[in-house]
C-alpha cells in the first residue's frame, strides 16, 4: 500500500472524487495558483481549471455563503477556510444557513457541502491563527464533525463527508499534514459515527482525536514496556459520536481520561465524560474521569508558552501514571 | 472564663487523634501539667496535660473516639467558675489559644522566609508558617518539600456522615456480592473503596508489603510495614468479630482410623479409573457437612433480632496466602459427591494462591473450617469468621495410645483434635457438644452417614 501523507491524503480524496463526480468543486482563498496555505491543493488548478478551483476575495462569510447556496442547488462545494479561527466570521452561514435548511425546509432540501478548516497550535501562529473550535461546531444542531488522525481516516473520512447530503465541517490538524501512513490508492469511505480503538489495553481508556491521537499512542506505546496497558479510542468524528465504543472501553478498563487541544472549560471531553457517567460504564467507574485540555487560554505566540498551553507528551504521561496510581 | 482543653496538633501533618483513655473523670480536679488523658495519631501515643489547673468538666469525647485536633474536648473550671460560664455549649469546636497548646506546638514559632518562599507557598497553597525551616529562613526548596510531603500524607477518609466513599465499580460489585461496604477498608485514595478492596486480590496487588522506611518511634526503632488492603480487612473482620461475638470453644478427639481406611479404599478405586485423589480436608468437609444436616443451629447466622437457619451448607475453606488468607467456599458441600468436593478444595485453593477466584467463589459461606494439620499443630482455638456462627479448626492427625474398649485395651490409633469456636448468643454449649458428638460419630463410623 502507498505511503502518503495527510495532506496528499486529503489531496487525493478531493481530486479522486473531483473527477467521478463533476458537481464537486473546490472554494476558497488562495487555493488556485498557491496551491492553498499549506499546499492542499497543489496541482488542482492546472488539473480542474478555475471553474472547479475557485478563488476568492478575502471573505470567509461570502465563500460559505456561496457554498451554501451552490449545495442547496445540487452542488457538491468543498470550502477551504485557511485557518480554522476565521470559522467564527462565518458562523450565522455555517450554523444558522447549511445547519438549518435540511430542517426549515422538512427535509426538501440537502446542503451537501464540506467545509475544510485546519485547525490547532503548535506552528507559532498565535491566538487568532491556532484555536481548536470543534466544540463550538459540534454544539450546533445540523452540522457534522470529522476530526482524522491518520492519512488513512483523512482520506475515508472525506469522502464520506463530500457525500453527506449535509454539511460537515472537516478539521485538519496543521501538524499532521506531513505525517505519513497508508492509503490505498481506490477509493473508500470510512462511516461517521465509528470511532477506532487505535490501540488495545485494559488499564484505562484514552479518549482522544487528532494529534492528541498521536501523542497519547506515544506515550501508551512507552509506558507498556513497564506493563502499563491503555487503550487509545481515536474517535474520529466528534459528530456523531461513537457512544458505544466509548462505553465499551470505559466499562472493559474502569478508568478514562480524554485528551484533546481545544481548552477545558465546556470542551468535548465534558461531552464524553457526561455519556459515560450517564450509560452502564458508570457502574464500571473505579476512579474519578480525568479531562486533560487545552489550558483556558489564547494560544500564546511564545513558544514556549504555546508548547504549555496544551498538552504534550510528559502531561499525558503524568496523568495517566497519577490516575493509575489513584492520586485523585 | 473556663478553660478550654483541646485536642493538641503534635505532628506536622496530623488532622486528627484518637483518645485512648481518660486518666481523669468529669468533675474531678486537675492540676495544669498533669498528665490527664493518653490519645493516639497515627504514628505515636501521647500523654496531654491539662491546660490549666482547675476542675475537668464538659468531657466531650469519649475513649475510641477520633477528635480533629484543635477540637475542644473539654473545659476546666477554675475558682468561682461554674458550667454556666462555658461560652455556648453546644459549639462543637473553638479556635485554638496558641498559649494552651502542648510544647511541641508552642515550640513552633514562625520562621523568617525569603519573598520567592512566600511566593510558592501561595502559588502551592501552603500555609508558610507551617513550613519547617531547613536553616534560618524558609526556601522556596522547605516550601516545595513540604508540600510534597504533604501530598504523600495520609489523607482525611473522603466520607461524609453515614456515607461511605467509594467508586461506582466497587459499589456495583459489593451490591452483586451483598457486601456491605461499611465492612470494607477502601485502598483508594482518601480511604476510597475500590473494586479491588471488594473483589478477591488480584496477585500483584497482594504481595506481603516490604518494610517501607526505619522509622524512630521514641527510643525504639521499627520496620514500618503498611498494611495491605487484604490485611486490612482481615484485620478488621476479625478484630469485629472477636470483639463483638461470644466465643466458646469445645474440643474433641476422634479416631481417624476407618475414615482414613474409607479414603484408602476410595483412592485405590480412584488410582484404577484414573480419577484424582480425595484429600482429609474433603474428608471432614463431607463430614461436617452431614452433621451441620443434623445440627441446623451451627449452620445459621444472627441478623438483627432474628436467627437465620441457612437451607444450604456452603463450606468454607480457609487456605493460607503469602500475603493473608482467603476463605473459598464450596457451595452446596452437603449434596456434592466426596470426589467433586476434593476436587473442588483442590482447584479453589490453587486459585486462590494465584489471585484468580471469582467473587461468588468467596461469598455466601454458612461454615468454615481450618486445618493446621500439615504444620504439626495438634490443636487450636480459631475466630469466626461473621456472619457464619461457627467455624472447626482441625489440628494434625496424631498417633496416641487410646482405650478402645470395655476391658480398658490400649491400643495406638491415629486421632484427630477438633475445635469448635462457636458464637454463644445462637449457640449454646449442649448444642454445640451434639454437633461434635456427631462429627465423632461421623469420623468413626463413616458408615452412618450413608
Amino acid at each position: 500500500m502507498p505511503e502518503i501523507t495527510y495532506l496528499e491524503a486529503i489531496r487525493q480524496a478531493m481530486w479522486q472524487e473531483m473527477k467521478r463526480d463533476d458537481r464537486v468543486f473546490l472554494i476558497g482563498e488562495d487555493i488556485g495558483r498557491y496551491g492553498g496555505a499549506f499546499g492542499v491543493s497543489h496541482g488542482m488548478l492546472d488539473e480542474f481549471g478555475p471553474e472547479r478551483i475557485i478563488e476568492t476575495p478575502i471573505s470567509e462569510p461570502s465563500i460559505v455563503g456561496a457554498a451554501v447556496g451552490a449545495a442547496v442547488v445540487d452542488m457538491r462545494p468543498i470550502v477551504e477556510i485557511m485557518f480554522m479561527d476565521f470559522t467564527l466570521m462565518t458562523f450565522d452561514q455555517i450554523a444558522n444557513q447549511a445547519g438549518k435548511m435540511h430542517y426549515m425546509f422538512g427535509g426538501k432540501a440537502t446542503v451537501p457541502m464540506v467545509i475544510r478548516m485546519p485547525g490547532g497550535s503548535g506552528t507559532g501562529a498565535a491566538a487568532q491563527h491556532s484555536q481548536s473550535l470543534e466544540t463550538l461546531l459540534m454544539h450546533m444542531p445540523g452540522l457534522k464533525v470529522a476530526v482524522p488522525s491518520t492519512p488513512y481516516d483523512a482520506k475515508g473520512l472525506l469522502l464520506s463527508a463530500i457525500r453527506d447530503p449535509n454539511p460537515v465541517c472537516f478539521v485538519e490538524h496543521k501538524l499532521l499534514y506531513k505525517t505519513k501512513g497508508e492509503v490505498p490508492e481506490e477509493q473508500y469511505t470510512i462511516p461517521f459515527g465509528v470511532a477506532d480503538i487505535k490501540r488495545q489495553g485494559k488499564d484505562l481508556t484514552i479518549v482522544s482525536s487528532g494529534i492528541m491521537v498521536h501523542k497519547s499512542l506515544a506515550v501508551v506505546n512507552r509506558l507498556a514496556e513497564e506493563g502499563i496497558d491503555v487503550e487509545v479510542v481515536d474517535v474520529r468524528t466528534l459528530k456523531p459520536l461513537d457512544n458505544d465504543t466509548i462505553i465499551n472501553s470505559v466499562a472493559k478498563t474502569g478508568k478514562l481520561l480524554v485528551v484533546h487541544e481545544a481548552v477545558e472549560t465546556a470542551g468535548w471531553a465534558g461531552e464524553i465524560m457526561a455519556i459515560v457517567s450517564g450509560s452502564r460504564a458508570f457502574d464500571y467507574l473505579d476512579a474519578p474521569m480525568r479531562r486533560l485540555t487545552g489550558k483556558n487560554v489564547p494560544i500564546p505566540y511564545n513558544r514556549q508558552l504555546e508548547r504549555a498551553a496544551v498538552p504534550q507528551e510528559e502531561d499525558i504521561e503524568r496523568e495517566v501514571r497519577a490516575i493509575l496510581k489513584g492520586e485523585y | 472564663m473556663p478553660t478550654e482543653f483541646i485536642m493538641p496538633k503534635v505532628d506536622m501533618d496530623q488532622e486528627k487523634a484518637t483518645i485512648i483513655s481518660w486518666n481523669k473523670a468529669e468533675g474531678d480536679e486537675v492540676k495544669q501539667d498533669e498528665t490527664v488523658l493518653v490519645v493516639e495519631t497515627d504514628k505515636v501515643a501521647i500523654d496531654v496535660t491539662a491546660p490549666a489547673t482547675g476542675k475537668l468538666v464538659d468531657i466531650r469525647f469519649k475513649e475510641g473516639d477520633v477528635v480533629p485536633v484543635a477540637t475542644v474536648i473539654a473545659y476546666v473550671l477554675g475558682k468561682g467558675e461554674t458550667m454556666a460560664d462555658i461560652p455556648g455549649r453546644t459549639a462543637a469546636t473553638a479556635a485554638p489559644k496558641p498559649a494552651e497548646t502542648p510544647k511541641a506546638e508552642a515550640a513552633k514559632a514562625p520562621s523568617a522566609a525569603s519573598p520567592v518562599a512566600i511566593r510558592a507557598a501561595q502559588e502551592l497553597g501552603v500555609n508558610i508558617n507551617d513550613v519547617p525551616a531547613s536553616s534560618g529562613r524558609i526556601s522556596r526548596e522547605d516550601v516545595e518539600q513540604y508540600a510534597e510531603s504533604l501530598k504523600a500524607a495520609p489523607q482525611q477518609p473522603l466520607s461524609e456522615a453515614g456515607k461511605v466513599a467509594a467508586t461506582p465499580a466497587a459499589r456495583r460489585l459489593a451490591r452483586e456480592a451483598g457486601i456491605a461496604l461499611e465492612t470494607l477498608a477502601g485502598s483508594g485514595p482518601h480511604g476510597r473503596v475500590q473494586a479491588q478492596d471488594v473483589m478477591a486480590p488480584a496477585p500483584a496487588a497482594a504481595r506481603p508489603a516490604a518494610p517501607v522506611a526505619a522509622v524512630s518511634t521514641g527510643e525504639r526503632q521499627a520496620k514500618v510495614v503498611p498494611l495491605t488492603s487484604m490485611r486490612q480487612k482481615i484485620a478488621d473482620r476479625l478484630q469485629a468479630s472477636f470483639r463483638d461475638i461470644p466465643h466458646i470453644f469445645l474440643t474433641v478427639e476422634a479416631d481417624v482410623t476407618r475414615l482414613e481406611d474409607a479414603r484408602k479404599r476410595l483412592n485405590e478405586i480412584a488410582a484404577r479409573q484414573g480419577n484424582s485423589k480425595v484429600s482429609l480436608t474433603a474428608m471432614l468437609v463431607k463430614v461436617i457437612a452431614w452433621g451441620l444436616e443434623r445440627n441446623p443451629y451451627l449452620n445459621a447466622s444472627l441478623v438483627g433480632q432474628n436467627i437465620h437457619l441457612w437451607e444450604d451448607i456452603n463450606m468454607g475453606v480457609a487456605t493460607a496466602l503469602d500475603e493473608g488468607l482467603i476463605v473459598p467456599v464450596v457451595h452446596n458441600a452437603n449434596k456434592l459427591p466426596l470426589r467433586q468436593i476434593s476436587e473442588s478444595i483442590t482447584d479453589l485453593s490453587k486459585r486462590a494462591r494465584e489471585g484468580k477466584l471469582a467473587l461468588s467463589e468467596i461469598k455466601g459461606g454458612t461454615f468454615t473450617i481450618t486445618n493446621l494439620g500439615m504444620f504439626d499443630i495438634p490443636q487450636f482455638n480459631a475466630v469466626i469468621n461473621p456472619p457464619e456462627c461457627a467455624i472447626l479448626a482441625a489440628g494434625s492427625v496424631v498417633r496416641k495410645p487410646v482405650v478402645v474398649d470395655e476391658f480398658d485395651s490400649i491400643e495406638v490409633r491415629p486421632i484427630i483434635s477438633l475445635t469448635l469456636s462457636a458464637d454463644h448468643r445462637i449457640v449454646d454449649g449442649v448444642v454445640a457438644a451434639r454437633f461434635l458428638n456427631d462429627l465423632v460419630e461421623g469420623i468413626e463410623s463413616p458408615e452412618t452417614m450413608l
